[in-house]
């Protein structure tokens, strides 16, 4: 009776969308310390379907689009994946901040043939060793994110290296990334110890002290998420941001230091690829004012990578001419696109987005109310991103 | 003091004053979850969401009064308040009807709590991250240790815990309420036999315990980035803390927060790469010699 | 068990095997998670409900059975029977020494001591990036080629499932259970009439983490993934929670629990991603008006429907 009972509750009709659309499924984190980034991804990914769609939309169809919500749990993240494309039948699946998520639903769309752009998970195995032709890489990853802060830091003085970070595999893919790359570009630094803390860790005082006592030159903070406020704040309630410099990776975002307001601690070293107010061109202008407009805040990291997600699929099937994903996929290897940073093109060989990755350091702006990216310095694509050949022989 | 450093380096004894000032927080959420298990035996997997309604609604509080120092300590009186509000209308509109359950059944009902309360928190507050000022005074460090800082807000953190910890044992051990609670969470029929009403004094528990875990989460905020997920953070740690210490043991809660702290920032000195393994070591030696408890527990 | 009982099974048994010819691969694919978390939740409830004992980190042996059937499967060239066969094995041993050292507790403490542990476990997993994948966790996971299709990895999930429901079941049914429970309702009774209760709550604890085992490689079968979180202590409660839904004084209270909280989570997040708020309020609703868990509430209105016409009848 009870078999009965359960099996009867399947009897639940799934949504469906008309045929004329054109279905993208998004399986992201909208719970917790994460929903910090994804909600930039949705809502810069939102506005330009809006835009898209008032306009006529791709093909004569209009792009429509449905959140799940994966809590940053893997088995939710990958069964909703599976939903969304066996129930809901997208013809697009798009996500997440989890890289765990992001590898397993990558393996499933590698099977079930359906492109998956990636939109803010950092970890290097998924457009490196486990890429495939379907995904999309619309972020930078550790490795990369790493190698373009070795070749800023191998131009500074810095020799005594203390690397601490989240115990995870993201500080330690970045730290490992950067680390090595400087050895190449600077031979003669050196590590002098190692921290690693729990992730999620909210009282640093330990561990800087740690630190403080071994006098490096420079320290490589490797934290993620909320890790990056929670170690500024730490940094400058000890007085490390005025004793010895450090850097973190999106340490001059927005993200990490707009919620501080005038406390973030100045002198912190840092890359990121979207400011809302560098580079000041017409075209990021104009962004930032659609964005302001809809959202009333002004736009975060993650607004490019989804607002440049949706141009490219709109894009791409305009290009191929038909809602078809072999044809989609050789539309994109390629494609350049306008973008607020200026050209931004996907790159054939594996189709990782070509951004631009800035090098700068915290500084206070009379013009805000929190501390901005000053001393920007651009480091090319080509300097930072790993070789087509590297890439390829890792995929094999 | 040199001569104390020639003894013990001065790194360990900072570690040392920087672990104690984090058992503050372990251990003010922590008593609050050891009045609920040990007197109204329930396992409230929600503490770590009043704990984090604690700390959102003293952002709010801050910013309505203008967002510097004056506005902390408004949030700092007013937010245990709210928490402590949230929990009086859970505990009569739920909990005072379900005592007689198992506690299973009330580990599932606080689990659903908990959900309930995370995507309110997001609701109402949205997925931003929030950050909540250090007060003007305790801005900046001091020297204490040779030239090795110590925050001034982890010293003000060093001195409201054991305040906090005598105030909680007078209301326990000196006060008539006290009293009758400590008895009832020992032998609750006994205590409505005699004619006390038990209900309002396990309400009256309820609400304390949150409202401590309410003042945990306004003291971490300034010093954390106040964000969704902090609820689960801080759960299990409180609930081994709560173990170790003896179930409805004040002061158990703050040997067993002392332990947590402690043990964390000395095993990063002794062992960087795995320092976040030794509180669970400490819990499992504990437990293997003392399976209830470091103190007496009352059930 | 009544005849009613029996039909009724039969019949779901057989709406089971059939329905992947009629329904599209994405319920086939639901019915598959189903099925194992239920094992799972069973598994659990083989010592929570049956057992009396609190075991509070039973994601542990899911994980590891899960851990291990990959590893043999990613790093040895051994067939992949032996895989599937190794990781319930794993997952005893785990239960046995686990259990060996937890057991001298009781109620919350054993509870509390298993997470602690567990939480040792999870670390290891979690940190050793080289062996076990570390948070990326592993995937792509090769599986038998007459396994991998979403039909034959559903019939294969059914058949085990069924198949170690049906052992678990015997053992309950078995003196072993009769002594469990006995043990669960008065420990001091049945040690003064003879039994061993050490013995028999171990015993019960490695069967416990061989099924859980079992549970976890039929997930490598039906995702062909494995992450560190799936020994994560909330996952724990998850299972727990399925079990007190559903009903843990009832053999198939967990099964159904699992099923309530998976369908929950798929359909509700068509419609909103604030499914956590409506399964909590749910939840809320069930304890609230159904202490024993759903199939509990059931059973009790099904026996009692049926024992007073009898009075009435006399």
């Amino acid at each position: 009776m009870s078999l009965l009972f359960f099996v009867g509750l399947f009897m639940v009709c799934p949504l469906t969308y008309a045929q004329s659309t054109i279905k993208v499924g998004i399986v992201d984190t909208y719970t917790g310390p994460a929903t910090a980034y994804t909600m930039d991804v949705l809502d810069g990914f939102k506005l330009a379907v809006n835009e898209i769609n008032a306009k006529g939309g791709v093909l004569g169809k209009r792009i429509e689009y449905t959140t799940r919500d994966e809590k940053f749990k893997p088995d939710i993240g990958l069964a909703m994946a599976k939903e969304l494309v066996l129930n809901e039948k997208v013809d697009i699946l798009m996500g997440t901040i989890n890289s765990a998520t992001a590898l397993a639903v990558s393996d499933f769309a590698k099977k079930e043939k359906i492109p998956f752009f990636v939109t803010f998970s950092k970890s290097d195995k998924i457009i490196g060793e486990k890429g495939h032709r379907y995904i999309f890489n619309m972020n930078e990853n550790t490795a990369m994110a790493g190698k373009a802060a070795a070749v800023a830091l191998a131009k500074k003085p810095y020799e005594k290296f203390w690397i601490a970070g989240d115990d995870y595999e993201y500080g330690h893919a970045i730290a490992d990334s950067l680390w090595n790359n400087l050895k190449k570009l600077k031979p003669q630094v050196q590590k002098v110890g190692e921290s690693w803390w729990k992730v999620g860790e909210a009282d640093f005082t330990p561990y800087i002290t740690q630190i403080l006592a071994a006098k490096p030159d420079f320290i490589i903070v490797a934290t993620g998420g909320s890790g990056m406020v929670n170690f500024q704040k730490a940094a400058k309630a000890t007085g490390l941001s005025q004793k010895i410099p450090f850097y973190q990776h999106t340490a001059i975002e927005l993200s990490t230091l707009k919620p501080q307001e005038q406390n973030a601690p100045e002198g912190v070293f840092g890359t990121a690829n979207y400011f809302f107010y560098y580079p000041d061109t017409p075209s990021n202008r104009a962004f930032v004012d659609e964005f302001k407009k809809a959202y009333n805040r002004e736009p975060r990291i993650g607004a490019l990578y989804g607002y440049m997600t949706a141009r490219f699929i709109a894009e791409g099937y305009k290009k191929a001419g038909k809602v078809d994903t072999e044809t989609l996929i050789k539309a994109l290897e390629g494609m350049s696109l306008d973008s607020p940073v200026g050209p931004l093109a996907i790159r054939g060989c594996d189709h990782q987005l070509e951004l631009p990755m800035y090098f700068g350091v915290t500084t206070k702006d009379p013009k805000y109310n929190f501390l901005v990216a000053g001393d920007i310095q651009a480091i090319q694509a080509k300097d930072y991103m790993p070789t087509c050949d590297e890439v390829i022989k890792s995929r094999n | 003091m040199d001569a104390v450093y020639s003894i013990i380096p001065a790194g360990v004894l900072s570690q040392v004053f920087v672990g104690l000032s984090r058992t503050t927080i372990l251990f003010i959420v922590a008593s609050g979850l050891t009045l609920i298990l040990g007197v109204l035996r329930i396992p409230n997997v929600a503490h770590g969401s009043l704990y984090m309604i604690g700390a959102f609604t003293a952002f709010t509080v801050t910013k309505l009064f203008g967002g510097g120092s004056a506005g902390f300590w408004m949030a700092l009186i007013i937010a245990p308040l709210v928490v402590a509000l949230i929990g009086l209308i859970a505990e009569r509109g739920m909990f005072q009807f379900l005592y007689e359950r198992e506690h299973l059944m009330l580990l599932l009902l606080t689990f659903a709590f908990s959900l309930i309360f995370g995507d309110l928190v997001k609701l109402v507050w949205g997925g931003e991250y929030k950050s909540v000022p250090v007060p003007h005074i305790f801005q900046g460090f001091v020297p204490l240790f040779g030239d090795l800082p110590f925050p001034l807000y982890n010293l003000f953190l060093l001195i409201a815990g054991p305040v906090v910890a005598i105030l909680l044992w007078l209301l326990t051990n000196k006060t008539k309420m006290g009293k009758i609670a400590r008895a009832a969470a020992v032998d609750r029929e006994m205590v409505g036999a005699v004619g006390i009403n038990v209900s309002r004094v396990f309400a009256i528990v309820f609400v304390i315990g949150c409202f401590l875990a309410g003042l945990g989460g306004v003291l971490v905020a300034p010093t954390v980035s106040v964000t969704l997920g902090m609820d689960h953070n801080l759960i299990i740690e409180a609930f081994l803390i709560v173990i170790i210490g003896g179930l409805g043991n004040i002061w158990g809660a703050l040997l067993g927060a002392l332990i947590f702290g402690l043990t964390q920032s000395l095993g990063i000195l002794i062992w960087p790469q795995f320092g976040i393994i030794f509180p669970y070591l400490a819990v499992v030696v504990v437990l293997l010699f003392r399976p209830t408890g470091l103190l007496k527990s009352t059930w | 068990m009544s005849r009613k009982t029996l039909l009724g099974l039969g019949a779901g048994i057989i709406v089971l095997l059939l329905f992947p010819l009629f329904l599209p691969r994405f319920y086939v694919y639901l019915v598959s998670l189903i099925l194992l978390y239920g094992l799972l939740a069973t598994s659990l409830n083989l010592v929570l409900g049956y057992g009396g004992i609190f075991q509070f980190h039973h994601a542990v042996f899911y994980g590891v059975g899960a851990y291990g059937t990959t590893l043999m499967l990613t790093k040895t060239g051994l067939p992949a029977m032996l895989a599937f066969i190794a990781g319930p094995l794993a997952s005893a041993a785990f239960g046995l020494v686990l259990g060996i050292i937890c057991i001298r507790l009781t109620k919350l403490y054993f509870g509390m001591l298993q997470i602690s542990l567990g939480s040792l476990v999870w670390a290891i997993v979690y940190r050793w990036y080289s062996f076990t994948g570390g948070d990326d966790g592993i995937h792509g996971i090769p599986i038998p080629e007459m396994l991998s299709s979403p039909k034959s990895a559903y019939y294969f999930t059914l058949i085990i499932t069924l198949v170690c429901l049906f052992v678990m079941w015997k053992i309950i049914q078995s003196p072993f259970g009769s002594a469990l429970q006995g043990i669960r309702d008065n420990p001091v009774r049945s040690e003064m009439i003879g039994i061993n209760v050490r013995m028999h709550q171990l015993l019960a604890l490695v069967l416990a983490g061989f099924f859980a085992g079992v549970a976890g490689s039929l997930f490598v079968v039906v995702d062909n993934t494995v992450f560190p979180d799936m020994l994560f202590w909330t996952f724990s409660l998850e299972i727990l929670i399925m079990c007190l839904l559903g009903g843990w004084f009832t053999f198939l209270g967990p099964m159904l629990g699992a099923a309530v909280i998976v369908a929950l989570r798929t359909f509700v997040s068509t419609y909103t991603d604030y499914w956590a708020l409506v399964l909590g309020i749910i939840m809320m609703l069930v304890i609230f008006f159904l202490p024993n868990g759903i199939l509990g509430y059931v059973e009790e209105k099904f026996k009692r429907g049926f024992i007073e016409p009898e009075i009435e009848e006399q």
